[in-house]
């Protein structure tokens, strides 16, 4: 893996460090020194926004490896949303919500669908061999992606790890949310990897700006082998990541307070009422 | 309630009255609908075939007893292999699997009978009917022989040209129908009629995997289905799906069908594992280690066993990429079955165990079922994968899987539960004769076959040289066969004896724990008289010694007192197990139309009106919107709106069936048939499923719309129509991504 340590496969001057920057004084705003370990959080997600554009991953999901760009692609939609939101102060978070110019969102986190939909559909959209194309091969589309993972990412797991507990699904839906979410994930995956359609064709014939594509080419990353490798990776790792939340899930559920049927009812807790 | 060997009226001369009680009595068993009797109708069909099948097995080890044999022929042997595969799987393990769940599913949670009664009796009617599909074949001169998977293209016509691979598939969909209504029963029951203050997380173990077991069959069954769909329109319509020949794919065979098959190895292991966590903590007199990790764990096990199928197809060159990552899965899940054989050994630890013939048997599973699993790991490897696979090795794998962990939990479970199901004890003596008998057996016939796999003995051969050994250890393997055909006597013979003069039961010999022992044995025809308070996970510990009581101790998660409507429920599940099938049969139309190759037959682009199609397209999903006005009317009392909006639904509904057999009809006209190439066969098999599926729909409108008009169906009663919109939406669903997919050539 000596390629690796060639200097043309870091992005140093990537913008992506002043999307990080405004990220951390936002933060740094949220949590006002009231500090607890979610920082932790915080500080991987941006570490894992950073190294999705600044390491050879960023390098070569542009333009040069399928494989690459769909790392990126899972590190902007499953990864960074899901670090940010864990690192998330609840009760900032909720107060936020209760602010009635914030009722449009509140309404639109309360529909489980939408963020499956957001989740599936992003990466779904994405793939259609054009668009995935035109993406690679255009720097404002390319950037309008990858914002559109990024929120995607958001409301997808908002419904499992949203900062406000009482917000989340109920933990048998989000077994049926996160398994259903894994079935759509495999299917494109399964198509990707079996397939001799060339998903991307920015990817089939790369551009070769830096000089490195021998060396890929060496070391068996050829457009079939690379394709069949990016439709593995779209299918293994989330799936993985997804039963790891059904063990959490399952895990709250097992060890939840006592819920007395009372309890739902006197309180505004259910995702009915949060709608309303 | 008795077992209908015990109470046959005695011969009392030829007297009118005795012939009519035994119709009467005949009749009670064959039009039963009650959970209890079904339930021993499936063990006892399970124990017909289990004689059948271990016959098979038997002729195959006196064939193999000697090198170079001529007992059967090579012809005979094939028959015998797969015969015996196929009747194990399908006759045997899931309809016994099936027979306890449906015994003790709903005595374990505290209802009167499962959700559907009804259902539950076509389900288990179905298992004889698909039985004799199957047998049936050797009356047309040759039973199937193409291995109990029937890879393609042996499978296809051009390679069994005789009807016994038909017999085969027609037997197989009709089991696959009886099973996945079975588990949809199973499903809802759980979710729906469980007793009050008994939540999810407090079932029984065997509850828990039952309903485990019953979604992994809504989602794997229809997997199956729609490979035999299409293996059947292969053989009668001249499809080439599965034919490498004519452009199909013998691969797409074996996707296809280990995708139910390495589900099915967890429906047939699942309920053991349940029943094994009903039995050791009950003889060790201790509550299970670590439930909710037994529980979480299968969980785990379903969703992970979706995707380790390719493990089957390592030596059929899926390229190194996806031989890695499958690998992982398949070592992967061996973490979660790995924690229960730790929570069961600490549950044993400390205990005060009593050695029962089901303890026996349960202890023997931990020990065996370690065996096979470890075995399964080593197989992960692919490169011991490619050095193993097709060996006796394999032969020996899944036999401790199967045998060392299913048939043992079974046997722990007849032991355990024989007392509650006929009232009286099984012989502890004879129980322990048939123990050692199996347990020699087992390892004396499965042991030696690693060893025979290892020296390179393939499987599924007549015969075999005499190499050095080999003789010797396929003689032990044959006198194994033997010991465990003994100890099955043995099992019957205590069965036949015990049901006259066994000991007195009780309501609860053992002392157990769950719902079921706080019924008297037999339970009466309603199950209970009064429930007993459900605070804990045992709440007949609870009961019997109120001072040591579990809620005070254990705090388990309280019910909500919800409970989803069983009509709803049904047909959500009916629409996951349909969506499968339709999953399966698009991605085909995807695999064999995505390619570039031969242009010279029709294609999407040349012979489809999209525009035409479309717009008998919009009269479908506008029969949604109606539908949903309909609904809604019913639900606000408003009969006359009801009526009228229902009846646009089914009137919308068969516009676009017309404009179905138009296009069919211009289709067929112009020479597009279903044989003529891949497109023709997958459009037609897509679009032709789907036609069926609004058919159906539209069938069960119409009943909507005839209890509407005799006022049978009110607001109170709307469940139904909503159980009818699941499927109704779904129906449309399904026809927009066809729609996508066929029409407008997204993902291609």
């Amino acid at each position: 893996m000596n390629w690796l340590a060639t200097a043309e496969l870091w992005n140093w001057a990537s913008p992506v460090w002043l999307i990080a920057a405004i990220l951390t004084a936002w933060y740094l705003w949220i949590v006002r020194g009231a500090w607890s370990f979610r920082a932790a959080w915080f500080l991987l997600a941006i570490v894992a926004l950073a190294a999705a554009f600044v390491s050879p991953i960023g390098v070569l999901a542009d333009g040069y490896l399928f494989s690459a760009h769909m790392v990126q692609h899972l590190m902007l939609l499953l990864i960074v949303p899901l670090c940010l939101l864990l690192s998330l102060p609840e009760a900032r978070v909720e107060a936020w919500l209760t602010r009635p110019r914030w009722t449009w969102l509140r309404r639109l986190l309360a529909i489980p669908v939408i963020g499956w939909l957001c989740g599936l559909g992003s990466m779904w959209f994405w793939h259609v061999p054009t668009l995935c194309a035109a993406a690679t091969e255009s720097y404002a589309l390319g950037v309008v992606r990858s914002a559109t993972f990024f929120v995607a990412g958001l409301l997808f797991w908002w419904q499992v790890y949203s900062p406000v507990v009482r917000l989340r699904l109920p933990p048998l839906p989000s077994v049926v949310y996160l398994f259903s979410a894994c079935t759509g994930c495999t299917l494109l995956g399964i198509y990707i990897t079996f397939t001799s359609v060339a998903v991307c064709p920015a990817f089939a014939n790369p551009a070769d700006r830096i000089g490195i594509l021998n060396m890929l080419y060496d070391a068996g990353l050829t457009p079939a082998a690379d394709q069949q490798l990016g439709g593995l990776l779209m299918w293994v790792p989330p799936c993985s990541l997804y039963v790891s939340a059904v063990i959490g899930v399952l895990c709250r559920w097992y060890t939840q307070p006592t819920l007395a049927p009372a309890s739902s009812a006197s309180l505004p807790t259910t995702i009915r009422e949060a709608r309303t | 309630m008795s077992l209908p060997l015990a109470d046959k009226p005695l011969e009392s001369g030829v007297s009118r009255e005795a012939d009519a009680a035994t119709a009467t009595w005949l009749l009670g068993w064959v039009s039963t609908v009650d959970h209890k009797r079904i339930g021993i109708l499936y063990i006892l069909t399970a124990m017909v075939f289990l004689a059948v099948g271990g016959g098979e097995a038997l002729l195959m080890r006196i064939q193999l007893a000697l090198p170079r044999n001529t007992f059967l022929s090579p012809d005979a042997f094939n028959q015998m292999f797969t015969m015996h595969g196929t009747t194990m799987v399908f006759l045997v393990g899931m309809p016994v699997l099936v027979g306890f769940a449906n015994f003790f599913v709903p005595l374990m949670i505290g209802a009167r009978d499962v959700a559907f009664p009804r259902l539950n009796a076509m389900s288990y009617w179905l298992l004889p009917s698909g039985g004799i599909l199957l047998y049936y074949s050797f009356l047309t001169g040759k039973a199937p022989d193409a291995g109990w998977f029937s890879y393609a293209p042996l499978s296809t016509k051009a390679y069994n040209l005789m009807q016994a691979q038909d017999y085969w598939i027609l037997g197989l969909a009709c089991l696959g129908v009886g099973s996945v209504a079975a588990a949809i029963n199973i499903f809802v029951t759980v979710l729906s009629c469980r007793a009050p203050g008994m939540s999810l997380q407090r079932v029984p173990l065997f509850v828990w995997m039952s309903f485990m077991t019953a979604i992994l069959t809504i989602l794997a069954l229809p997997a199956l289905n729609a490979a035999l769909a299409m293996l059947l329109i292969d053989r009668w319509l001249g499809a080439a799906f599965f034919e490498p020949a004519r452009g199909g794919s013998a691969i797409l065979w074996q996707h296809y069908f280990w995708v139910f098959g390495h589900p099915e190895v967890y429906i047939l292991i699942l309920p053991a594992f349940g029943m094994i966590s009903e039995v050791i903590p009950v003889f060790s007199r201790k509550p299970i280690y670590g439930y909710s990790f037994v529980a979480g764990s299968s969980a785990v096990i379903v969703l992970l066993s979706y995707g380790v199928w390719a493990h089957h197809m390592f030596a059929a060159g899926l390229g190194m990429g996806a031989n890695i990552f499958f690998a992982v899965g398949s070592l992967l899940i061996a973490l979660p079955t790995g924690v229960k054989v730790f929570n069961w050994t600490a549950t044993m630890w400390g205990g005060s165990i009593r050695l029962t013939t089901s303890m026996l048997f349960a202890v023997a599973f931990l020990l065996e079922f370690v065996i096979g699993g470890l075995t399964g790991v080593m197989f992960a490897a692919v490169p011991i994968d490619w050095q193993l696979t097709d060996t006796y090795f394999v032969v020996g794998h899944f036999h401790y899987v199967l045998i060392g962990g299913t048939v043992f939990g079974l046997f722990a479970a007849t032991f355990y539960w024989f007392p509650k199901i006929t009232g009286r004890m099984l012989s502890e003596r004879l129980g322990k004769l048939q123990f050692w008998l199996w347990v020699a057996g087992l390892n004396a016939t499965f042991m030696v076959q690693h060893f025979l796999g290892l020296m390179g003995m393939p499987r599924r051969n007549y015969t075999y040289r005499d190499e050095p050994g080999w003789a010797v250890l396929n003689q032990i393997a044959t006198v194994g066969a033997f010991l465990m055909a003994a100890g099955t006597l043995v099992l019957i013979w205590n069965i036949l004896v015990s049901l006259r003069k066994g000991k007195i039961a009780g309501d609860n010999p053992w002392g157990a724990f769950t719902l079921e022992w706080a019924t008297t044995s037999p339970p009466p025809v309603e199950n209970f008289e009064t429930i007993p308070e459900v605070h804990s996970r045992r709440p007949v510990w609870d009961r019997d010694h109120p001072e040591l009581a579990d809620s005070k101790t254990e705090k388990s998660p309280e019910d909500n007192g919800r409970r989803p409507g069983k009509a709803r429920m049904c047909g959500w599940a009916f629409v996951a197990s349909e969506a499968v099938f339709f999953l399966l049969l698009l991605v085909t139309y995807v695999v064999f139309n995505s390619r570039h190759g031969d242009d010279s037959g029709p294609t999407a682009e040349k012979v489809l009106d999209v525009f035409r199609t479309g717009m008998f397209s919009i009269a479908l999903i506008s029969s949604s919107a109606t539908f949903w006005i309909a609904e809604r009317s019913l639900r606000r009392g408003a009969q006359g709106g009801f009526r009228l909006w229902l009846g646009a639904t089914i009137l919308l509904g068969m516009v676009f069936l017309g404009g179905q057999v138009w296009e069919y009809s211009e289709l067929i006209r112009g020479g597009v048939t279903i044989d003529r190439n891949l497109f023709a066969s997958t459009f037609f098999t897509v679009t032709g499923f789907h036609g069926l599926h609004v058919t159906a729909g539209l069938v069960a409108l119409v009943i909507l719309l005839v209890l509407g008009v005799q006022r049978y169906l009110t607001a109170e009663r709307s469940e139904v129509m909503a159980a009818v919109g699941v499927y109704w939406h779904f129906v449309d669903v399904v026809w927009l991504a066809v729609f996508g997919i066929i029409y407008l050539g997204l993902l291609q």
